[in-house]
């Protein structure tokens, strides 16, 4: 009970309803023109129903409550039913309204507002339709039951569903119309006030001429009512429809109306009146609906159209706003649109490049992207065009400013239901900044490759297996090969490479290394060798650090090996060399010791410790230095060593000193010893390394030296030969003592005159007369270094100048400089003057020859002078013969005449010629013996030849018997041939000899001279006159000797010798042959 | 008498001495055959020679040697000898030699001795004739 209170409606509404209902059954009360037949139309089943509809279903209660008292009261005033046949018909109409309004809202739904056409039908057959069917039936079955006014079930039914359906179909709308729209405002603008206006009086003057007769056809208020329904649509049904029924009402009460009549007729007219309403609202309400219906949809089309505008504005910002260029394309691929952001970039719009004869594509991409872009970009597009391909391309544009900047580029088409492309939209992003930045990666990113590269050392990357993922180029270089060009199958890449690149010694060292820090994690660090590319194996030092992530995993294993191989030699031939140094300290045959700054032995080489047969602990267990000294010094050698020593440590200066050491087998050797310091940056000594050399066998060789230097210095000076040295430019050096007591002054006198020890010597010395000769000889023999050898006038300490025979020889070192002159002089004073003697008488005998040979002479000169001479003559004959003859013959006498004259010249040459060789030569002959002869002839040829380096071989038989001879005549002869032996043998290379013999033959003496030389051709014809084989000769000399031979009674003969050379022999005979 | 002029052949070493002889020949009426050496004349023959007049004194085959093989093939070819050196015709080869002058020798005495022997010759040869 109190939650039906709950929903209790409020009590003026109820009370507004209660006053509706009763209103509505007066109206049917007052319709009800049909005697017996009560009403012909029923308002409040509409009006319930309506309340019904609109009410919540927990309140109908009340309102059917509501509907009861307003029943019974109306019953009260006007129906005068029984009270249960009142309450059962109630009963029926409640139940036709909760039947109807359940019905509506199942179909149609909260709320209820009759706008559309199901709704209206839904009403219309429900509401209208059927629920009244519930309440004719209890209505008519009531009335029969009752029996009121004596209707029957069928009779009354028909008139109760029509007269409710009609109720329902007016009230109902109505009801809802007011209800609903209680609140509402009246929206109707002016002309819809004025339409109303003129609708109303169209409509209320059609109704009333029509209902009220005057027409005869009701139907005509029709077409005002559709219009009502459709200009105003429900509320104007409704309004209109209510109109309608009052009229009508008004009408039939008075009797005006068409559906008034006469009693008979009532029935059918009540009929027809309620048709009449029914059609007219069935027909405004659908109207209505429909109107409705179309002004919702028209509506509804128009807020779609505003919503559509509004959206399509948000899409423009929204494509204008998106920082991207957009562009549409038609299906051809030509532009039709550049959004905003595209036009402000290229600072143009889509149709400002267009070009005649050119596609607008192609003078928008010509003038607008750039050229290295622009073909490929127009080539893909076009690709795209024809195959409907999606395309994406980067390339530059060209902005505003005229800068290219690089676009993304992404082109699709938009297509219609049938796949066909309407559209192509085509969007660019600037990606300028991020091409910037990817060319600014990718350069530092192959700054960083090339670094990597550049660096110079062998670089790699080991994934956290070990796997290597990364050489760098050197190393790649290094090895001649990459990661994968080792991969064997079924091993792994690491392993691969260590086969093929490390040194089998080092590989397993080195796989145990790396696997060590690939399991631990450590730092890996080794040294190994690594197979260059051209097979030689380098020596590396190779070190991997692993790259952490944040958690401590091992992400990656970087590595450097650098190539330590020419250090790792250099160590290696730095200890080698160290090794060898050693071995070479220790095996010189030098004593090398060390001592500290402050003279404590420090190292001895191995030499020394062989030597003294000690060793370096043998010293400091006795006093060091100090004691080194005591044991292995000669004592008298002790004092001064520590001096020199102490000095050297004290003063930093180099030692030295000569001293003698003890062997190890005790004796004392000379030794040489000598110290220098080692200083450091600082110059402070460090040590003083220090070599000792047995120079005993020196020492004592250079004593033998001296002695033997001593001895051959007396040698020079006692020698009877004044003797010189000078330097290679002719300097005196020394002279030996012979020179300088024959000079009678000191070498050193000569010093600080001005002049050159040579030329003061020379200008002092050197008689005035020949020294000008020796001067240039000497300068000759400086020049070329040629022997010296000159005879001249030397002045002797006492004023005298005397003879002597000085020569000078270059002394030469190995490569041939000369480094000396030695020079020897020789006092020949005696020798040069009885050479003068010699030769004066050499003169003698030639003058002797000449005249002794004076008989022989002209008779050679008779030949001579008799061949021109007879010329002369017969032509003179000839010439004389031929001016007698008859006739003369002058041209040939001429001719003899010349020669005549020609002749008698070279008779004249021929005796001037030899005129200056007669010379009288007188000279007695004495007996005397031929040895001493030959031994002055000899004297007389020596030094000639000396000169011809022949080599005179004499052989004097002993106790020959004298001669009886002119000496100086046989003296000519045997020069003579001796010279022509001599001569004969000036061009063989061989031993030049030159025999003389003499030997006793019978009463002769007999005397041979045989040279070696190229013989005699002719023997017999050189002794003539004037015959000669030589080429300065007179042909003279063997017929002088001839005939001098022959003059003293003996014979000169020549023979040939074997193999060869002459022999040319003569004989004299004895006194006794002689007499 | 034949009208052909006797022939002389001259040997001398002495190429002035040749020339005088020849011309003197010549002048006398003799064609002169000068030869400067016995070498030469000895290849040259002695075919048409009338008369020989050689020096002595002559490198290779002198006057002498030339004279004796002379006398072997033509002894009857008269041959003088001329010679400069006066110790050779002092000599005992030489002495009592007809048909021998020193130079210088008279041209006169020489062309009368030339004249004598071939007319000598001459009359021989009438004689054989």
């Amino acid at each position: 009970m109190i939650r039906v209170w709950s929903h209790r409606p409020q009590f003026l509404h109820l009370g507004f309803f209660v006053a509706a209902y009763v209103l509505g059954c007066g109206f049917a009360q007052s319709l009800a023109i049909v005697p017996g037949t009560g009403i012909s139309i029923w308002p409040p089943g509409g009006l319930l129903m309506a309340t019904l509809v609109l009410a919540s279903r927990r309140s109908w209660p009340w309102w059917v409550l509501g509907g009861l008292l307003a029943e019974l009261f109306s019953n009260f005033l006007w129906f005068h039913s029984p009270l249960p046949a009142a309450v059962l018909i109630y009963a029926g109409n409640a139940l036709e309204a909760a039947a109807g309004a359940w019905l509506v809202i199942r179909i149609c739904g909260r709320p209820v507002r009759l706008e559309t056409l199901q709704e209206v039908l839904a009403f219309v057959v429900l509401g209208a339709g059927i629920a009244p069917v519930i309440s004719a039936s209890v209505g008519s079955a009531t009335l029969a039951w009752f029996g009121i006014q004596s209707q029957s079930f069928i009779t009354a039914w028909p008139l109760w569903w029509i007269g409710d359906a009609t109720g329902v179909l007016i009230v109902a709308p109505l009801t809802l119309v007011v209800l609903q729209n209680w609140h509402g405002k009246a929206q109707l603008s002016a002309a819809q006030w004025m339409e109303a206006s003129v609708l109303g009086l169209i409509f209320l003057g059609v109704a009333a001429l029509s209902l009220s007769g005057y027409l005869p056809f009701a139907y005509i208020i029709m077409p005002p009512l559709l219009w009502a329904a459709v200009r105003f649509d429900f509320k104007g049904a409704a309004v209109s429809l209510t109109l309608l029924a009052v009229i009508t009402a008004v009408f039939t009460i008075s009797g005006a109306s068409q559906f008034a009549g006469d009693p008979e007729s009532r029935k059918h007219n009540q009929v027809m009146l309620q048709l009449f309403l029914a059609v007219s609202a069935f027909s405004a309400l659908i109207v209505a609906a429909i109107s409705r219906q179309h002004q919702l949809a028209v509506l509804t089309l128009r807020q779609s159209v505003e919503a559509l505008r509004d959206r399509e504005r948000e899409l423009s910002q929204l494509v204008n706003m998106v920082p991207v260029q957009i562009r549409r394309l038609t299906p051809e691929g030509e532009p039709t649109f550049f959004n905003k952001r595209l036009i402000d970039f290229f600072g143009l719009d889509v149709g400002d490049l267009d070009k005649p004869g050119m596609s607008r594509l192609a003078a928008v991409i010509q003038g607008l992207v750039h050229p290295d872009d622009a073909i490929r970009l127009l080539e893909t597009a076009r690709h795209s065009f024809a195959t409907g391909d999606p395309f994406s391309m980067k390339y530059r544009m060209r902005r505003a400013d005229g800068a290219y900047r690089w676009v993304d580029g992404r082109g699709e088409p938009l297509r219609d239901q049938h796949g066909a492309i309407a559209q192509w939209y085509v969007i660019s992003i600037e990606i300028d900044d991020e091409m910037r930045a990817q060319e600014a990666l990718r350069d530092r990113e192959r700054e960083l490759s090339q670094l990597v590269d550049m660096v110079p050392s062998l670089l790699w990357r080991l994934s956290p297996e070990g796997e290597p993922t990364f050489f760098n180029q050197r190393l790649i270089n290094f090895l001649g090969l990459d990661m994968a060009d080792a991969d064997k199958p079924g091993m792994s890449r690491l392993a691969a490479i260590i086969e093929a690149a490390v040194h089998p010694d080092d590989a397993a060292s080195l796989r145990e290394a790396l696997n060590h820090s690939f399991v631990t994690g450590e730092r890996f660090s080794k040294t190994y060798r690594l197979r260059r590319a051209d097979g030689v194996y380098r020596w590396v030092e190779g070190s991997a650090e692993p790259l952490l992530d944040e958690s401590g995993r091992i992400l990656q294993w970087y590595g450097l090996s650098h190539d330590i191989d020419d250090q790792l030699r250099v160590e290696e031939a730095l200890r080698r060399s160290e090794r060898q140094l050693q071995q070479l300290i220790d095996t010189v045959p030098v004593q090398i010791w060390c001592v500290t700054p402050g003279g404590e032995p420090a190292y001895i080489n191995k030499t020394m410790m062989d030597y003294i047969g000690l060793k370096l602990e043998d010293f400091d267990a006795q006093q060091g230095l100090a004691g080194a000294i005591q044991t292995i010094v000669h004592p008298d050698d002790r004092i001064p060593l520590e001096r020199a020593l102490t000095h050297s440590f004290s003063t930093g200066e180099a030692f030295e000193l000569k001293f003698r050491n003890r062997r190890w087998d005790g004796s004392y050797r000379w030794t040489e010893g000598r110290a220098d310091p080692l200083r450091d940056e600082s110059g402070r000594i460090i040590r003083w390394y220090g070599a000792n050399v047995d120079i005993h066998d020196l020492v004592t060789s250079q004593e033998a030296l001296r002695e033997r230097e001593r001895s051959l210095w007396e040698l020079v000076e006692t020698l009877p030969v004044m003797i010189d040295c000078a330097a290679p430019d002719g300097e005196p050096l020394y002279r030996s003592r012979q020179l300088r007591e024959f000079l009678g002054y000191e070498l050193e006198e000569l010093d600080g005159t001005g002049k050159s020890r040579l030329a003061g010597t020379l200008d002092a010395g050197v008689h005035p007369d020949d020294v000008a000769g020796v001067k240039e000889r000497y300068a000759y023999s400086l020049s070329t270094g040629e022997p010296y050898a000159r005879k001249h006038r030397l002045r002797r300490f006492d004023g005298e100048y005397r003879w002597v025979d000085t020569r000078a020889a270059a002394m030469r070192n190995a490569e041939g400089a000369i480094v000396q002159w030695n020079i020897v002089c020789l006092d020949i004073d005696g020798e040069v003057r009885a050479q003068g003697e010699l030769r004066l008488a050499q003169e003698s005998l030639a003058r002797a020859s000449q005249a002794a040979s004076l008989a022989e002479l002209s008779a050679s000169i008779a030949h001579e002078v008799n061949q021109p001479l007879a010329a002369v003559v017969a032509n003179s004959h000839a010439c004389q013969r031929w001016l007698t003859a008859e006739p003369p013959n002058l041209e040939r006498a001429q001719k003899t005449v010349e020669r005549i004259i020609r002749d008698a010249n070279a008779a004249a040459d021929v005796v001037s010629r030899i005129r200056a060789l007669f010379k009288q030569s007188v000279e007695p002959r004495h007996a005397m013996a031929l040895d001493s002869v030959i031994a002055d002839a000899r004297d007389l040829t020596a030094e000639e030849a000396a000169r011809r380096r022949v080599r005179m071989d004499v052989d004097v038989e002993s106790n020959l018997p004298p001669v009886a001879l002119d000496r100086v005549q046989i003296q000519q002869v045997l020069v003579n041939l001796i010279r022509n032996g001599m001569e004969a043998m000036d061009t063989i290379t061989t031993d030049r000899v030159l025999r003389i013999r003499a030997r006793r033959r019978g009463n002769a003496v007999e005397t041979e001279i045989s040279d070696l030389g190229r013989g005699v051709e002719s023997p017999d014809k050189i002794f003539e006159p004037f015959f000669t084989t030589k080429a300065h000769g007179m042909g003279m000399g063997l017929a002088i000797c001839r005939s001098i031979v022959e003059s003293h009674g003996g014979r000169l003969w020549a023979e040939t010798n074997q193999p060869h050379g002459a022999t040319f022999v003569f004989t004299l005979p004895d006194e006794v042959g002689a007499e | 008498m034949s009208k052909r002029r006797p022939v002389v052949a001259i040997v001398d070493d002495d190429p002035r001495l040749l020339e005088s002889l020849e011309d003197l020949l010549e002048s006398a009426g003799y064609a002169a055959h000068s030869f400067s050496s016995a070498g030469s004349l000895l290849i040259s023959g002695l075919s048409g020679v009338d008369l020989l007049i050689t020096d002595i004194g002559m490198p290779g085959m002198d006057g002498f040697e030339l004279r004796d093989w002379v006398k072997k093939v033509r002894p009857e070819l008269p041959v003088f000898l001329i010679t400069g050196r006066h110790e050779i015709a002092d000599q005992d080869r030489a002495r009592g030699i007809s048909g021998f002058f020193r130079k210088p020798f008279d041209a006169e005495v020489l062309l009368a001795a030339v004249d004598n022997a071939l007319s000598n010759r001459n009359m021989e040869d009438d004689h054989e004739s």
